[in-house]
């Protein structure tokens, strides 16, 4: 039997990897921005959780992917799309959460949770981009600025300025309209971002309200973005400290699932961790409400990644 | 020929004919030097089509884009109807000696108007069905419009239609649904794993094929499937339901269909909904036509029609417990009205029974079939886990 398994999520924009001990202690987690779902990102996220975690590719029983590129992964023993993965890894992270939004790369999704993480229902944009970070990334490139300082900037905003347009495409040639007015970026940040917000919150309309409301993904770590939804929301959003990999900690807790009820028989004795996991089943034991990374063990093999990335990139 | 190589090929032509069936209608018409008459959704009945000695061919949403129909009919009608008057505007409707319908909306009025402004000299007759079935003087009406009918094909083919040609007419599509229907029930038992795109095909190609030529194919057809092996399937088992006046893109199927899923029943109108109903017996064969308008809504109600005693989502209900169904994808294409007014309704259904389901809503323009999976796939998901009222939306 082995000692962990992996979560990855293989996402449009980022790659991240969480790898869980079999009490379900997170050992590792690594978030890797390499571009659109770009093998050599997920490489690196993996041999980064590794190696982090003092630990090589054999030490993993079963590895979850999800995400947009979880069928490219062959090196996963089983895939899961990322409204179930970000559903489960939403709730260990906040278990008191009920609805979880998720704004990715190419799509926001809106998931009402049960107690133990699991989907009750769910909603997303399928149609464009809006209202999802690829519609941060095209106006931050239109405004010239980097998608990093965009939040800080926004919350700048002096004025209310309204974006009509959703479309990424068509919102850019508004923001263009606007510079060229002479309008301030700040204030037209304020306005794209409350733009997103009004989408977003169109799509928990759409689940309902059913309690405590946590937001994952990458667009999390964007103040201004958090800020618009709370003001549009009127309530303020519960924010894990990792948000961005809630998918891959949902992937590896379902792996973990697995494994276990695989390898029941020579696990006996750890009947009190199965109880609790049993009880809730959807956190990790130990939390208080966010992931903590437990150190690495000091005997563990390090440095192994060259030789890791070279090998996952083979079977890609 | 080994026979799963027949029967690919069997479906394999009749795809082709549904896919294209402006060709097929030439070639009948070049055959028997008759008329071919394009019939609109959704109750019009093709019998009496067939026993003025015409041919009658469901006119089908066709693929191509939307180009000079666009300055005919605004952008918020519906597909179908927008590539109804698009194949008006682009010739494509020329094969049709007439164009008659039966069925109302405000989309398909809008369209009929663009059709008959388009084509000045070709025949368009609306014989307009009453939709409240509850209503007294409901039936008297329907069966004044199908004499309406039969008075104006007999102006168009130049003969009288008599009492026996519908007769005829009727007992030769009973007989195809009755085949089709077969084929649907191997289907719903697992006997047979023919995909939706394969299904599609069946009954697109009884839309507009001459009947007698396609229930030959499809005898010979049934007879090769009746010898296959059972075909059970440990995918999640899906119904899906919708679409009630064309066809659903192929690729959409295709799609569900490789998320580990099986569709055993559907109530769309290119599938079960078309040959659900025979005409009943009755010797006067307007009266049994009459009769079959309003025992269609009987078997698969519509929510384009106003009935007490039915409902669509009791119907659903019912349909996945005889199939064993596990969930629902509920096809709307944009902008269908008298689909999406009544889908909070099925909505309501689905969740007072604990039924996983989707909504995918279908347009003329093409589909995001990737982001469209992972909601297809997330479905399948909720399934697989344990058990509690889940309302994918």
């Amino acid at each position: 039997m082995k000692s962990c398994v992996m979560g990855i999520d293989f996402g449009s924009t980022t790659a991240k990897a969480v790898i869980l001990d079999l009490g379900g202690r997170m050992l590792a987690s690594q978030v890797a921005h390499m571009g659109a779902v770009s093998g050599e990102g997920v490489a690196a996220a993996i041999a980064g959780a590794l190696d982090a975690a003092g630990l090589a590719q054999a030490d993993i029983g079963r590895t979850v992917a999800t995400g947009y590129g979880r069928r490219m992964l062959d090196i996963a023993d089983r895939n899961y799309t990322e409204i179930t993965c970000h559903a489960r890894g939403a709730v260990a992270m906040v278990p008191q959460a009920r609805v979880v939004i998720d704004i990715g790369g190419q799509d926001s999704k809106v998931i009402a949770v049960d107690a133990q993480g699991l989907v009750m229902q769910f909603t997303m944009n399928d149609r464009c981009a809006a209202g999802t970070g690829k519609f941060f990334e095209v106006l931050a490139r239109a405004m010239e600025i980097e998608l990093e300082d965009m939040g800080a900037l926004a919350l700048q905003a002096q004025q209310s300025l309204k974006i009509s347009s959703m479309c990424a495409t068509f919102a850019e040639t508004e923001v263009i309209s606007l510079l060229a007015e002479g309008r301030s970026k700040a204030d037209i940040l304020g306005g794209v971002h409350a733009a997103v917000a009004t989408r977003t919150v169109g799509l928990v309309g759409r689940v309902g309200r059913k309690g405590p409301i946590v937001m994952t993904g990458g667009v999390a770590r964007n103040p201004a973005a958090v800020h618009y939804i709370e003001k549009a929301l009127g309530e303020a959003l519960i924010l894990p400290e990792a948000p961005q990999i809630a998918g891959a900690l949902g992937a590896a807790l379902i792996g973990l699932d697995d494994y276990r009820r695989e390898h029941r028989e020579e696990l006996e004795g750890d009947d009190a961790l199965e109880a609790q996991m049993a009880l809730d089943k959807a956190c990790v034991p130990g939390c208080r409400g966010v992931p903590e990374l437990a150190p690495p063990p000091a005997t563990a093999p390090r440095g192994n990644a060259a030789a890791l990335w070279k090998r996952i990139q083979s079977h890609l | 020929m080994e026979q799963a190589a027949e029967i690919e090929e069997i479906i394999g032509s009749l795809a082709r004919i549904a896919e294209c069936p402006s060709d097929y209608a030439a070639d009948w018409e070049s055959r028997t030097g008759g008329k071919v008459v394009g019939i609109l959704p959704m109750n019009f009945p093709a019998e009496i089509v067939h026993a003025a000695g015409a041919l009658p061919v469901i006119v089908q949403e066709d693929d191509a884009a939307i180009s000079y129909g666009r300055s005919l009919l605004h952008e918020f009608y519906c597909g179908y109807t927008r590539s109804l008057v698009d194949q008006a505007a682009t010739g494509k409707l020329a094969c049709y000696d007439g164009i008659f319908l039966v069925d109302h909306c405000v989309a398909l009025l809008g369209a009929v108007d663009a059709i008959r402004f388009e084509l000045p000299d070709t025949p368009v007759f609306l014989a307009q069905f009453t939709a409240s079935m509850d209503e007294t003087t409901t039936r008297p009406q329907i069966a004044g419009r199908i004499g309406e009918l039969r008075q104006r094909l007999e102006e168009l083919c130049g003969e009288p239609i008599t009492d026996d040609a519908i007769h005829r007419s009727i007992a030769a599509y009973n007989r195809n649904r009755g085949l089709l229907r077969r084929v649907y029930e191997m289907r719903r038992a697992g006997r047979i794993a023919l995909s939706g795109r394969q299904m599609q095909a069946l009954v697109k190609s009884a839309m507009v094929m001459d009947v007698e030529e396609h229930s030959a194919r499809m005898a010979r057809l049934l007879s090769l499937l009746e010898a296959q092996p059972p075909a059970p399937s440990a995918k999640v088992k899906l119904h899906l339901s919708g679409h009630f006046c064309h066809a659903p893109r192929p690729e959409l199927f295709d799609m569900i269909e490789s998320c580990d899923v099986t569709v055993v029943d559907d109530d769309i109108y290119t599938g079960y909904r078309f040959i659900s109903t025979d005409v009943p017996d009755h010797a006067d064969p307007v009266e049994a036509l009459t009769g079959w308008y309003f025992a269609r809504n009987n078997n698969v109600p519509c929510s384009t029609r106003a009935q007490k005693t039915v409902d669509w989502e009791s119907y659903l209900g019912q349909a996945l417990e005889n199939t064993g169904a596990q969930g629902v994808i509920v096809l709307v294409p944009k902008f269908c009205e008298p689909h999406m007014l009544y889908y909070p309704e099925l909505r309501k259904e689905f969740h007072r029974r604990g039924i996983p389901h989707l909504l995918i809503e279908t347009e003329h323009e093409g589909l995001a079939l990737e982001m469209l999976k992972t909601r297809v796939e997330a479905l399948v998901e909720v399934i697989r886990r344990p058990a509690v009222i889940r309302e994918p939306a």
